[in-house]
Order: structure tokens, then C-alpha cells, then sequence
């Protein structure tokens, strides 16, 4: 039985010590935040794990707004990244159904573009929620 | 009781194995409640995905915009996500100015998985007349129904003079909208990678010519 206790408690400390040093090996994310008139559109959940969105262009087309958006990865791992566009008109009401969730894989130092097309000529504004894989 | 009587037939273990026992369940103990502590502390900086995938055995209703990752099989993410792109680039365009009349026409299915292409372009157009920038008319696979409509109105005897709607006044369609959805699958012993390639083409009727053209393209691969 005490050689039994004994194991239990070398592979507790075992996996206490794995999981400390991943805890402390990871790359920490000490990437500046988002400006803040692009942070304003911003919606995340949860730790943004070195992903960030530095920019962002909006433009009214042929009477649709048009958004595209930035997200960078600022560290070395490879992050997927779940994104959708919320459309509102000007007075805070969401305009549509709303869009569906989109995958992105961002590789580790990449900046990937998207981009969004309000469903209508009533959307005025926008925010980007998202949350990192 | 019984460690007690062995403990005084022999003097010498009386004061050690008790205490070592002890110390190595504290050890025990202590180790794995170290451990429960992390485990929870890293459970609590997660943040769920809007993902469909089966990782628990329960039946729940889920988001439907979310991303649905069951399969690399043609899925409910890609058709949204080939509907968003095309509305989205047709409206930016602009080619609908002054509210035109447009028809669906064909959508080929070149894939070798059996998709119902309809219902990609049954979300292209409700996202399109939703939008209030296009108005649609009766495709081929629609119009049997109006005619017969038309027909019950006008040659049943059913109903009043003035109110049936008059045989010869449809609005024809200036655009047609046809799509093509192809595929390519390569796989390994470890890896399937699916390619596929959504193609709309909006012609003017009249003129024979495309005045617009979009391809939204996907890539799915998983791991066996």
C-alpha cells in the first residue's frame, strides 16, 4: 500500500510539474493593445493568446457598408481564430439574422485580412466578435 | 487494534511506519490537491468555441451560425459562408442599382457528394430580396405552380370578375444567376484534404453577357 501511495504521489507531482511548465514556458502575450477607436469594435472572449486587431477600414459602397479587418498574431504559434461580423443600424438594432461563425487559421507572426459586407443599406455599424482557439 | 498489537510486539516499527505511512499520504494528498487546484484554475481561462463538434454524448440544441466541424463533408458552415460571400459581393458591386428583376437558373453540382445546391442558392436569395436591392421572378422549377395559379384564377369560374390576377402581365427577368459548385479530394493514410470551389455568374438575359462573377473558395483537411 505505501508503495502505492508513494507512485500516486510521483505522478501527481509529475503532472504538477508538466503542467507548471507549460504554465511557465508559455510565451507570454505582451503584445501592445488594440487602438482604441479599433478596440471599440471589438467584441472577444476569453484570452486573445498574442492575437490582435491593429486595423481596421470601413467604407460605405454602393450603399452597403463594407468592413474589412486586420488580425494579427503576434507570437510564434500557429491560433485558430472564430470570427463573425454583428451589423447594427444607427439606432443600436442588430440589422440581419446575424452572420455565421468563421474558422481562420492565423500561422504564428501572420496578419490575415477579413472582410464583411452589411446585409443592407441600414447598417451603420459594426463590431467584430471573436474568441481564440 | 491490530496495527496497535503488532506495533507492541515489535518496539522498534512502533514509532516509524505509522508516521512514514502518514507523511506519504500527506504527500499523496497534498500533490493531488495541488494538482485538482491548477486543473481548475486552467479551466476557468478557457472560452468555449461556437463549434459543432461531438465531443459529449447529450443532445442539445446549438447555435446555428456556428462552426460545424463533424466532417470535412459538404457542410452547413460552408454553404453560409459561400451565401455571405456572394451576397456580400453583390451588393458591394452595385449591379442592382434601380432594383432590377433577376431569375435563378441552374446550379451544377460537380462534386461527388450528393449537395442540395438549391439551398445555397435559396440563402443567396433571401439574403438578396432581404437586402430590398433586387426583386426575384418565378425560376423554371417555380413556374409551373404560377401557371397553374393563373389558370385556377382565370378558367375555374371561381371567383369575381376584377379580382384574378390577368394572364400576360409577369414581369420578365433582366439577370440570371447560374452557379457551379466543384471538388477536389486527395487523401492519404493519415490525411483527407477537401478543395472546393463555388462559382456564380450573373448574365444579362437579353445581351448573353456575365455582368458579374464571384468564386468563394474552401478548404477543409482532417487528420484520420
Amino acid at each position: 500500500m505505501p508503495a502505492l501511495f508513494r507512485t500516486a504521489a510521483l505522478c501527481g507531482a509529475l503532472l504538477l510539474c508538466q503542467t507548471a511548465s507549460a504554465q511557465l514556458f508559455r510565451p507570454a502575450d505582451n503584445a501592445p493593445p488594440s487602438p482604441p477607436a479599433v478596440a471599440a469594435k471589438l467584441a472577444s472572449r476569453g484570452e486573445l493568446k498574442g492575437i490582435r486587431v491593429y486595423e481596421m477600414r470601413m467604407v460605405r459602397r454602393n450603399d452597403v457598408l463594407v468592413v474589412e479587418a486586420d488580425i494579427s498574431n503576434t507570437l510564434n504559434d500557429d491560433r485558430f481564430v472564430y470570427y463573425r461580423f454583428k451589423w447594427v443600424d444607427a439606432g443600436g438594432m442588430q440589422v440581419g439574422d446575424g452572420e455565421s461563425w468563421k474558422q481562420l487559421k492565423v500561422m504564428g507572426q501572420q496578419v490575415q485580412t477579413v472582410k464583411a459586407v452589411a446585409p443592407n443599406s441600414n447598417g451603420a455599424d459594426f463590431r467584430l466578435e471573436f474568441n481564440v482557439e | 487494534m491490530t496495527r496497535r498489537t503488532a506495533a507492541s510486539a515489535h518496539p522498534n516499527t512502533l514509532t516509524t511506519e505509522p508516521h512514514a505511512m502518514h507523511a506519504t499520504r500527506r504527500t499523496t494528498l497534498l500533490a493531488l490537491a495541488g494538482l485538482a487546484v491548477l486543473a481548475t484554475g486552467c479551466e476557468t481561462n478557457k472560452v468555449s468555441s461556437p463549434v459543432i463538434r461531438f465531443d459529449r454524448q447529450t443532445t442539445n440544441y446549438g447555435d446555428a451560425k456556428g462552426v460545424e466541424l463533424v466532417t470535412n463533408e459538404f457542410g452547413s458552415t460552408d454553404l453560409q459562408m459561400i451565401a455571405e460571400k456572394m451576397t456580400g459581393s453583390l451588393l458591394e458591386t452595385g449591379i442592382f442599382q434601380g432594383r432590377p428583376t433577376v431569375t435563378i437558373s441552374t446550379v451544377k453540382n460537380k462534386t461527388s457528394e450528393y449537395i442540395d445546391t438549391t439551398n445555397v442558392m435559396n440563402s443567396i436569395q433571401t439574403a438578396l430580396v432581404k437586402s430590398g436591392k433586387v426583386r426575384f421572378t418565378r425560376s423554371i422549377q417555380e413556374m409551373q405552380a404560377g401557371v397553374d395559379e393563373l389558370t385556377r384564377q382565370n378558367q375555374s369560374g371561381l371567383y369575381k370578375q376584377g379580382t384574378t390576377a390577368k394572364v400576360g402581365k409577369m414581369t420578365a427577368a433582366k439577370f440570371s444567376v447560374e452557379g457551379e459548385l466543384t471538388s477536389i479530394v486527395k487523401q492519404n493514410s493519415q490525411t483527407k484534404d477537401v478543395y472546393y470551389k463555388f462559382t456564380l455568374k450573373l448574365f444579362d438575359v437579353e445581351e448573353g453577357t456575365i455582368e458579374w462573377q464571384d468564386e468563394k473558395e474552401i478548404r477543409k483537411t482532417t487528420k484520420k
